[in-house]
């Protein structure tokens, strides 16, 4: 493998199930040791992308390759990429020392036992599971059975690993600290993460990069800021959950919605027009105000939640639709507001992303 | 509600129905005991007495009614069985592990393995016999023609029992297993068999028993040397006595010693398999 | 699918099914095969050899005896099949849906399933003591006072096979009819009980037709077993019980191969039109 050659990737490569098309000719390629978020709603295919690449499945079409070679071929005891389910699959009849050392020991090359009992060690002290060795996997936590799961395939020290929604089945809590841990391992490892999710918040917080997944297609692979700031097409801005979209005409360089007619300076190309703003810069007006900072959208005040950092309040317009504005509490005292009332959201017509059928002007 | 008439008078039903099933066991063990040698195998009881048992295994002076050729046949069947056992179950791993994949004339491999226990030993065995006499020019033997017959008639027993088990069977610990670099063929020896292990006993099991007791087909693919039941069958145009009740009961009770041992070793298997149903309920 | 991961499961399949398959086609199918070939045969007074003719065909329908058994056969297997589905379903009924607790439920299956740890033709035998004038029955009978006179019908008669086939045979209708309503969602019928369904109702749109897959398991469990029966009708009917299997069998002992073929033949036929009539009513691949 030289210098140059991407970690892995991906050309045309296609699944079906029957009469369902879960990768519809995926392109991709990962070019350096990074944390890679996959994200996407389910149904979109990206536990087929990671089951094709581990080799658990093959493609109907195109080819993978990873470091250099053309794997697509190889049965998937042959490839050399890591693999962590989401329901751990820790083996129940070993202890959780045999679970870590299962590969060394059963794998083709043959490892000297010493050298076995030393990763395995080093591998369970990574995960932080230091004095479980002899445990069975029915006596532990969930949260320390992602470990093992984890210290299990790093043990082989592979080059890329995959994981299959790793903190889907652990609670919120646990699942935080998991995140850091995550980052933290891959980072002194020194190897790739493929993580699958579909948590757009775990996506945006973990990867260094994120591919966003829809309909069996990579339709955006950027940096968490650049996908939430500046989202492709309209159904990845719906899937962040930070957008308030809004269905409409775009005519003449001015989008029509319910909030009136806004000038639009920029629009990105789309199956249909959307007007998108973002939660966290949607403001509250009175219903009587003057001064706007752009449209006006008439709306009537349901509830508030609070999340820590930021509450959101949720407001319902005349075709009940519901539309959110996140006030970060940082930037001072949110208003009190009067359940049922009328009230107008207003925001800079500037920060708007607007997307088009038609890429006009 | 109706299930509060309905169900203890279905109880009720099915105390009878067991009652209906143990008639001939109660019988026939009433029976074991009676007196001997001038008792016969009907009621009423003229003394009870353990005579028959005793025949049985020769402890008694010597009368007219001739001990059960037995001896030699139970060997037989033994052997017979336990042969079966093990290549019925393992013709049944096989085949339901390659049923685990979707494949092209799986429908006609199903009901080709199925078609072996739905015809019956009449004619299997007619044919088997037909077989060997005219086409292939061997004789039959216990250990050659009924075996094969056997097989056939034990090995979808066990392709049925394995391909339940196998469709429970969470694959994602194999995948796993290759995702650490090891070959599928050691993926099985060291993951899914221990794993499978205790539908693997329950198919042995199934297959041992069926062969033990297997009468039409043995009767016409067996020959000169007979199996147990084929002894049996032999007294039937003779007189019966009771020592053939006492027979009965004692080999229901090996049976029993049987299932006692086949469940200990569940008991212990069953352990490991209550841990991987674990991780299916957290997924 | 790639071409070589595709190739090497095929290649695995193969492989796996491979010996199973041709142990089926060597030692089933060629044999059921060999008989059809050798109903053809001509059949000399010891010995058949392979000029084909049609004389044993003739002879089995211009004989009396013979084609009477093959209604006697047909007669018997109806009521045994019924019988056996009429009092095995409601025990069914009881194992698999209305007991709660899944130990009482595998307990009373084991219960059934003990008494076939006693060889089955100890078993046939155990029925004519129980069958007799001074059978047990008949004393039981007398000692509560029900009858005056020992019934003599019910040994060495059809009713006898009768009795003994469905008394053994019966569990075979319970154990798949148990299966398949143990695996019935309870919740389903307590909605239909919240929508003020009648048991009636619930027994017939609900409970029945989702029994039916193990109905026909069983029906054909005892259909085959039953069809080629000739152990029983030997046992207990004092040889006045005819049926296809007990010709086949006495043929065979005076070495009549040709036609003891010819009745395997009719056997088969008969088996074969069964099965797959009761296979056209439920699709059993889906059920495993």
């Amino acid at each position: 493998m030289t210098q140059s050659d991407p970690i892995f990737r991906l050309e045309g490569v296609t699944r079906r199930y029957g009469n369902l098309t879960a990768l519809n000719g995926i392109d991709f390629v990962a070019e350096d040791n990074s944390y890679i978020a996959l994200l996407g709603p389910s149904g979109s295919g990206k536990t087929s992308l990671l089951r094709v690449i581990a080799g658990f499945e093959a493609p109907d079409t195109g080819r993978i390759w990873f470091q250099g070679r053309d794997i697509t071929d190889l049965p998937a005891h042959e490839r050399g990429i890591g693999f962590v389910f989401q329901n751990f699959a820790l083996f129940p009849h070993l202890t959780i020392f045999e679970n870590v050392a299962f590969g060394l020991r059963n794998g083709a090359i043959k490892v000297p036992d010493a050298e076995i009992i030393d990763r395995v060690r080093a591998s369970i002290d990574m995960v932080g599971l230091a004095g479980l060795e002899d445990r069975n996997p029915d006596q532990i936590s969930g949260g320390q059975k992602q470990r093992v799961a984890l210290a299990r395939s790093l043990v082989m020290q592979p080059k890329l690993v995959l994981l299959d929604e790793p903190l889907g089945a652990l609670d919120a809590n646990l699942r935080e600290r998991m995140q850091t841990e995550l980052r933290t391992i891959r980072e002194r490892l020194d190897v790739t993460f493929l993580h699958v999710t579909g948590s757009e918040t775990e996506a945006l917080a973990m990867g260094d990069r994120v591919a966003v997944l829809d309909a069996g297609r990579i339709v955006q692979y950027d940096t968490p800021d650049a996908i939430y700031d500046r989202p492709i097409i309209s159904d990845v801005a719906l899937f962040l959950n930070r957008f308030n979209l809004f269905e409409g005409t775009l005519k003449d360089g001015r989008f029509h919605g319910p909030f009136g007619a806004a000038p639009v300076s920029s629009v990105r190309a789309n199956d249909t027009d959307v007007y998108a703003i973002r939660y966290d810069r949607t403001r509250i007006f009175d219903a009587d105000s003057s001064e706007l900072p752009g449209p006006a959208l008439p709306v009537r005040y349901l509830a508030s939640e609070y999340l820590g950092s930021s509450i959101i309040f949720l407001f319902e317009t005349a075709d009940h639709k519901t539309v959110e504005v996140d006030h970060h509490l940082s930037l001072g005292e949110p208003r009190n507001l009067s359940v049922g009332q009328n009230y107008i959201l207003s925001w800079d017509p500037a920060q708007a992303i607007v997307f088009g059928k038609e890429a006009a002007q | 509600m109706e299930s509060k008439i309905l169900k203890p008078i279905l109880a009720v039903y099915v105390g009878l129905f067991i009652l209906f099933l143990y008639g001939p066991f109660i019988v026939l063990s009433i029976l074991s005991f009676q007196q001997g040698p001038e008792g016969g195998p009907q009621f009423p009881i003229i003394e009870w007495s353990t005579y028959w048992y005793q025949h049985l295994f020769g402890l008694t002076p010597p009368s007219r009614i001739a001990p059960l050729p037995v001896g030699e046949a139970l060997v037989r069947s033994l052997t017979l069985a336990f042969m079966t056992m093990v290549t019925a179950t393992v013709l049944g791993v096989m085949a339901a592990q390659a049923f685990r994949k979707r494949f092209r004339g799986a429908g006609v491999v199903f009901y080709l393995i199925v078609l072996g226990m739905m015809v019956p030993g009449v004619l299997t065995g007619l044919g088997t016999s037909l077989l060997a006499n005219n086409v292939v020019g061997i004789e039959r033997h216990w250990w050659s023609t009924a075996f094969l017959a056997h097989v056939v008639y034990t090995f979808p027993f066990a392709f049925l029992v394995m391909l339940a088990i196998l469709n429970r069977f969470d694959g994602s610990v194999e995948e796993a297993s290759w995702s650490l670099g090891v070959s599928p063929i050691t993926t099985f020896r060291k993951v899914t068999f221990p794993l499978i292990f205790p539908g693997v006993l329950s198919a042995m099991l199934f297959a041992f028993t069926l062969s033990f007791d297997e009468f039409p087909r043995t009767l016409f693919a067996s020959g000169r040397d007979q199996t147990l039941p084929l002894a049996i069958y032999g007294t039937f145009s003779v007189e019966i006595h009771p020592n053939i009740f006492a027979f009965g009961v004692m080999t229901t009770l090996f049976s029993f010693a049987l299932l006692a041992v086949y469940g200990i070793l569940m008991g212990l298997s069953v352990r490991r398999a209550k841990k991987m149903a674990m991780q299916e309920d957290i997924a | 699918m790639s071409a070589a991961i595709g190739k090497r499961q095929k290649a695995t399949t193969f492989q796996l099914l491979a010996p199973g398959v041709v142990w089926m086609i060597l030692f089933l199918v060629a044999p059921i095969m060999m008989i059809v070939y050798v109903s053809f045969w001509t059949q000399t007074t010891f010995a058949i050899n392979s000029t084909l003719t049609l004389d044993s065909w003739r002879n089995f329908f211009a004989s009396e005896a013979y084609v009477g058994a093959l209604w006697t056969t047909i007669r018997l297997w109806l009521i045994v099949l019924t019988l056996t589905f009429i009092i095995g379903y409601p025990a069914a009924l009881y194992v698999g849906l209305m007991v709660k607790s899944k130990t009482v439920a595998t307990v009373l299956l084991v219960l059934c399933v003990i008494p076939f740890w006693t060889s089955f033709l100890i078993r046939v035998l155990a029925w004519r003591p129980m069958l007799g004038k001074e059978g047990a029955i008949n004393i039981i009978l007398q000692k509560v006072g029900l009858i005056d006179t020992p019934i003599e019908v019910l040994l060495f008669s059809e009713l006898s096979v009768i009795i003994g086939m469905t008394q053994i045979y019966v569990v075979f209708m319970v154990g798949p009819i148990a299966f398949m309503l143990g695996r019935i969602d309870r919740n389903i019928i307590e909605a239909a009980r919240d929508l003020g369904a009648g048991f009636g109702r619930i027994f017939w749109k609900i409970i029945f037709p989702l029994s039916l897959p193990g109905v026909v398991v069983g029906a054909i469990f005892v259909s085959v077993m039953v069809l080629g029966e000739f152990a029983t009708s030997g046992a207990l009917s004092g040889r006045k019980v005819n049926l296809l299997g007990n010709i086949i069998v006495t043929q065979v002992g005076s070495l009549k191969w040709a036609m003891a073929s010819v009745v395997g033949v009719i056997l088969t036929i008969l088996l074969g039109i069964v099965v797959a009539g009761f296979l056209r009513i439920v699709d059993l691949k889906r059920e495993i």
